[in-house]
């Protein structure tokens, strides 16, 4: 090529460059118009080892918890993840996007505009994940917690942004670093080319000093196909020998070694699933408990080869951020004191009316309402409006008529205005036909006199009265229920008459006398547990227990040493409502539970409650066998990991109750 | 006999092109106006002091691990020949201490980074660890140099979805990164090549606490001592002043 041509050329070829530069100038400010599209199949890829690898136990480096959650994960060994209640719980939501096998998203689509209204994500090990997009506001409080929580999306810019609430307790990272059930989860998500960036807010102020906040990487794989991985563990725990209650946990202090193993020894680690090359003996053992302290760069100036000037690192200031979970709220607000009923479906028959801080479960159907428990005597009038509300929209509902004239089925052939007249006027609502009290407790059966006169019984047999209908509900309970709310003749009883038992059993158990609302219904007797009254109750066929004091979400366990309550007899009553349920899939769902105050709950939940109960009752045993006094004990908080979440300084029940009920509990009998 | 388009044109084809990819047009200004710059054109506002939150990799981050601890990087045969090599007394004397400060690791550093525009389309980066300076090129980036620990970078912003004009819509900042000395993506050693491509993109988020956020999430790709690409995320919290600057020179331990 000639040189003139060459200088032609390469100027043609600057000029069009040019042009192209203001070509795109002038398309002005035009960004994608939609949200990036994230829906396929997503494969892991970070160089991370704290995403997926597991780490070892003791190893919680970069997370910044506080002393209660260091001690909750230094007392949780892996094998946890061995007992009944856990064995098919996917990874916790934290640790979701970091567990192997990949993603796969899903798009749900409004059928008119085309609009996302859900994405659903799947993980190898996990449920499906709806992040819901329509708008939709989250559950109350009192509302079930599952692994994956509750989601709702919203696009900013080109990240999509959830939050989710309502998740079950589980960890940060596999292998140990615990949560509470009371964290919040922002996540936010934002394609680039063929990498998602995931970054995760896990905000556990029960636990932590601030959100723990770690991020992750995907790369787009059409090739990829998500894996399922089915469980089919035992039903029982593969620890603990022939006991498949036992619960597996580490007494504080008593296991130490294994907590700096990694960094001391290195290699096979006993018990873990990790080996590690070499002993990490570069990371100081102060830092590897974590703490907000150690985040910040300003905390390598105290570290000096593998030691740390622990006076240097108390004294630093580092930035700190704050978390927007307000626990104790969260806490309360699942057994919410206002005045108000609340009423939750639960499943099959069965309702959950959230009763001014204490729970009444209600079997509704076509033969009448069972109520277990009535709540205080101040909220009866709202009980019973609430359960004539109820028992008209599910048993005497009205319906608009689906059918026009004469093509109408029926002996009368006709719609209207025959038909929208009966519409207009339908059934009366349901009788309450059958009254359950769990234990004497005043907020459990304080609405008993009025319910009972509200109330038809059903027939003769059993449960006494004439044959037919007879005026009022029976009041079923165990005998030791009258016992405390009666009184020998002469004296003063504590509650009136109308509102005593009047079908007591002292059997193990006792049943409704027939099906009722097609179900069978059987009453246990839990000896010991919070008294020596208490008992749950079963719906077989709905698939729902009522468990009374037993077992509660926002409490410890009140336990009433004087009136025959005892540690051990609730951890039995846990364990037996345990053995009752079964998990739908993946250890959650499946048989509900409605705890005498708080959300509604499934096995994972009341497992998770039952291993609380079984570790305090372990730390104070060891405290009462190393001679320590009570004052003694409590001075050294065995329930330090759990007092945020279930403990109190003031109001009926106290955290220093509860250990003193505890201590009293393990005492040798006289 | 086909024609060969000169190499020299086709170079300069696509540096005057570049702009056109790299550079791109901002939200704020109609038709008819010039276009605004890269810094009116922002899709995210990175400007201003952030600390580094070390989360991930605490114990290959805010202390040096032993030599020979490779975990989790795809080191090739010939990069772990490499590593094995590492010695930072060595380092010292040949003056290098500043290996693991390089573009490909100097985000995972803890540290603060002080981001500034310097000009109406040239971002440039401060970090306290090692005194490091990072600029990056809106559009035609200067004519690159010897290579240098940071390198030549390219930047360019990724708006988030809309129309919008002179309304912010979020979105990222892409930046690619070239023409670097060899350095280490681990303090102990771990090297990366003088071939090795940086892709970063930079993500700002308005945390629950109205704290924001920065992610960058970083690409490294170096066929000379890689099997794969080597993909992490470093994270920053933004900060109100320069509370902590502390510039400190490169250290090779």
């Amino acid at each position: 090529m000639h040189t003139a041509n060459r200088c032609v050329l390469a100027a043609l070829l600057v000029t069009a460059g040019a042009l192209a530069n203001v070509l795109v100038f002038a398309q002005g400010p035009v960004g994608p118009q939609a949200a990036p599209d994230i829906v396929g199949e997503w494969r892991l890829d970070t160089a991370e080892r704290d995403t997926a690898t597991q780490a070892p136990l003791g190893d919680y480096t970069g997370i910044p918890f506080n002393d209660a959650g260091r001690m909750r994960s230094e007392t949780t060994p892996e094998s946890i993840w061995s007992t009944a209640e856990y064995q098919c719980r996917p990874h916790s939501a934290p640790h979701q996007w970091r567990g192997l096998g990949g993603a796969r998203i899903l798009a749900e689509q409004d059928p008119i505009t085309r609009d996302v209204t859900v994405y659903h994500v799947q993980f190898m090990r996990s449920l499906d994940r709806p992040i819901f997009m329509d708008g939709r506001p989250h559950p109350p409080a009192y509302a079930p917690h599952s692994w994956t929580g509750f989601s709702t999306g919203q696009w900013i810019g080109n990240t999509l942004k959830v939050v989710t609430t309502h998740l079950k307790d589980g960890y940060l990272r596999r292998g140990g670093p615990q949560t509470t059930d009371m964290y919040g989860m922002t996540e936010f998500i934002t394609r680039h080319d063929d990498i998602l960036s995931i970054v995760t807010v896990i905000d556990d102020p029960l636990y932590q000093d601030q959100p723990y906040i770690h991020s992750t990487t995907y790369s787009y794989d059409p090739t990829l196909r998500v894996p399922t991985e089915n469980c089919n563990a035992p039903a029982t725990g593969e620890t603990g020998g022939s006991d498949r209650h036992f619960v597996p946990h580490f007494l504080p202090g008593s296991n130490t070694a294994a907590l700096t193993e990694w960094i001391t020894a290195g290699g096979l680690i006993t018990g873990q699933a990790r080996n590690l090359a070499v002993a990490e003996d570069w990371v100081p053992l102060t830092a590897a408990r974590g703490g907000v302290k150690t985040l910040y760069p300003e905390y390598r100036s105290t570290i000096n080869g593998a030691t740390v000037d622990t006076a240097k690192a108390a004294a630093l200031t580092v930035p700190t951020l704050k978390s927007t979970v307000a626990a104790a709220k969260l806490i309360a607000d699942e057994s919410p004191r206002d005045g108000e009923v609340h009423v939750l479906p639960v499943q099959g028959n069965i309702y959950m009316l959230v009763v001014d801080g204490t729970n009444v479960t209600a079997s509704v159907g076509s033969e009448g309402v069972a109520l277990v428990n009535t709540g205080s005597l101040q909220m009866v009038d709202k009980v019973l409006a609430a359960v004539k509300q109820l028992s008209a929209l599910v048993a005497a509902r009205a319906t608009a008529n689906a059918c026009i004239g004469a093509t109408c089925p029926g002996p009368w052939g006709w719609s209207s205005p025959y038909m929208n007249a009966v519409i207009a006027s339908p059934a009366a609502p349901r009788p309450i036909r059958y009254i359950i009290n769990t234990s004497a407790a005043p907020d459990h059966t304080g609405g008993n006199e009025k319910l009972v006169a509200a109330g038809t019984g059903l027939r003769a047999g059993q449960l006494g009265g004439a044959a037919g209908n007879v005026e009022g509900a029976p009041v079923i309970a165990h005998e030791n229920v009258l016992n405390r709310m009666s009184a020998p003749a002469g004296k003063q009883p504590p509650t009136p008459e109308a509102a005593w038992p009047t079908a007591t059993y002292n059997d193990e158990l006792t049943k409704l006398p027939t099906y009722f609302n097609g179900e069978g219904v059987v009453v246990y007797h839990e000896p010991a547990a919070n008294t020596d009254g208490d008992s749950i109750v079963t719906f077989r066929r709905s698939e729902v227990i009522s468990a009374g004091n037993i077992f509660s979400t926002v409490s410890y366990p009140i336990i009433d040493i004087e009136k025959g309550g005892s540690v051990q007899g609730v951890i039995r009553g846990l364990n037996h409502i345990l053995d009752l349920s079964v998990a739908e899939y993946r250890s959650q769902g499946g048989t509900w539970v409605v705890p005498g105050r708080g959300r509604l709950s499934d096995t994972a939940d009341v497992a998770s409650y039952r291993n609380m109960v079984v570790i305090v009752r372990d730390r104070v045993q060891d405290l009462i066998d190393k001679k320590m006094t009570l004052a003694q004990i409590k001075a050294a908080r065995p329930s330090l990991d759990f007092d945020g979440r279930y403990g109190s300084t003031t109001g009926p029940w106290t955290t220093d109750m509860f250990i003193d009920a505890v201590y009293r509990s393990l005492q040798p009998k006289k | 006999m086909r024609k060969r388009v000169p190499a020299t044109a086709v170079a300069v084809f696509l540096f005057a092109s570049a702009g056109a990819v790299m550079a791109q047009a901002p939200p704020g200004r109609g038709a008819g106006g010039p276009p605004p710059t890269p810094q009116q054109a922002a899709a995210i506002d990175l400007t201003g002091y952030w600390v580094s939150v070390i989360v991930e990799d605490w114990k290959w981050r805010m202390v040096t691990p032993k030599k020979g601890v490779y975990e989790a990087i795809p080191l090739n045969e010939a990069g772990r020949k490499a590593a094995d090599t590492w010695d930072p007394a060595k380092d010292e004397a040949a003056g290098e201490q500043c290996r693991a400060y390089g573009a490909a690791n100097i985000m995972r550093m803890p540290g603060r980074l002080h981001i500034t525009w310097e000009n109406p389309s040239t971002l440039k980066v401060d970090t306290d660890a090692g005194t490091q300076t990072r600029r990056f090129y809106f559009g035609t980036a200067p004519p690159a140099g010897e290579p240098s620990w940071q390198g030549s970078s390219v930047a360019r912003w990724e708006p988030g979805p809309g129309r919008g004009r002179g309304t912010a819509r979020g979105g990222s900042l892409k930046v690619i990164t070239t023409n670097l000395k060899p350095g280490y993506v681990r303090k102990n050693g771990a090297p990366y090549s003088a071939n090795a491509r940086v892709t970063e993109y930079y993500d700002i988020n308005t945390l629950p606490s109205g704290d924001q956020w920065l992610t960058v999430t970083t690409n490294v790709e170096d066929q000379q001592f890689f099997v794969r690409h080597y993909l992490t995320t470093s994270d920053f919290l933004k900060q109100a002043n320069a509370t902590g600057w502390n510039p400190t020179p490169c250290s090779s331990r």
